[in-house]
């Protein structure tokens, strides 16, 4: 049993618990939320994305660029796998 | 405002009398009525209603969104059939009332028979991208009728009388949205506290 060290980094765990309780959340939506510098969330939403948790929508709103961030299914499952594991490493720490 | 200047208009037209504009004002009404449960139904047109708005007043700091409903074509047919309907009993009790059948202090108890779970049948519908709070409106809606029925002088009589339904129905349903607002930013104001971090330990590797 391995911690998944994607997720394992806070800020990124952070973007995934807050995807995985709505529908899609967009850039700003996660910038302000979270309170990540630019750079900092457009780093840890592209190693989730490269990892196939997150899936980006990117888009228009009139003249100005709209990204929207979904967990995949993979993630789903991920984020699961992760507290499970997390769940095990503290009951085998209390024993 | 223009479904209530039309009522309006109306109401004062039947008083004196002036058939033409009463039954122009109604028809215009029911048009109106139906044009709006078509934009409400339709996703495309009430997608982008929805972002003109969320734009407007949650644009600085993002947006998310809930799963949308999943309806299947029974339900959504139903919705098509269903909001005329209301639509339709709207007019009617409004018809009734100016014909004398209905009195204007019980206008709205009539209304709360079909209104209240026209609504409550709405928010089954958009579940679970809207809440329970929108509830409200019904709940209180409910309470107005029944205050009315116990005999609580909380009605318009004369000119006034098509107020009886419209003001409880926009009033209420204004409210419930400002709660539904405060409640959002409430929410917010929350989950923020549970993920802000402070300087490195916020940003990360």
């Amino acid at each position: 049993m391995e911690i998944d060290k994607i997720i394992h980094e806070p800020a990124r765990l952070r973007v995934m618990m807050i995807l995985a309780g709505i529908e899609q959340a967009d850039f700003n939506f996660l910038l302000t939320t979270l309170n990540l510098t630019r750079g900092n969330l457009s780093r840890h939403v592209e190693k989730l994305e490269s990892a196939g948790y997150l899936k980006v929508k990117k888009s228009f709103n009139g003249k100005i660029p709209n990204t929207r961030y979904q967990l995949t299914q993979k993630g789903s499952k991920a984020l699961a796998q992760y507290w499970e594991n997390l769940d095990t490493v503290r009951r085998s720490g209390q024993s | 405002m223009v479904i209530a200047g039309l009522s309006y208009l109306a109401g004062a037209a039947f008083i004196k009398g002036n058939m033409t504009v009463f039954r122009v004002c109604i028809v215009v009404l029911f048009a109106i009525l139906v044009f709006v449960l078509i934009i409400r139904a339709s996703k495309f047109v009430g997608v982008i209603i929805q972002r003109w708005i969320d734009q407007l007043i949650y644009d600085h700091e993002g947006t998310a969104t809930m799963p949308e409903p999943k309806l299947t074509k029974k339900k959504k047919w139903l919705a098509y059939v269903v909001g005329p309907v209301v639509g339709g009993c709207i007019i009617g009790t409004y018809y009734l009332s100016m014909e004398g059948y209905i009195a204007f202090k019980y206008m709205q108890p009539v209304s709360a028979l079909y209104l209240v779970p026209f609504l409550v049948h709405l928010y089954f519908l958009q579940r679970p991208r809207i809440g329970p709070l929108v509830l409200i409106c019904p709940i209180l809606y409910t309470i107005h009728a029944i205050l009315i029925v116990a005999g609580v002088p909380i009605f318009f009589t004369g000119n006034l009388g098509i107020l009886n339904m419209l003001l409880p129905v926009f009033g209420y349903t204004f409210l419930a949205h400002v709660i539904c607002h405060v409640y959002s930013r409430y929410a917010l104001k929350k989950l923020k506290g549970l993920t802000h971090l402070e300087g490195d330990t916020a940003n990360g590797d």
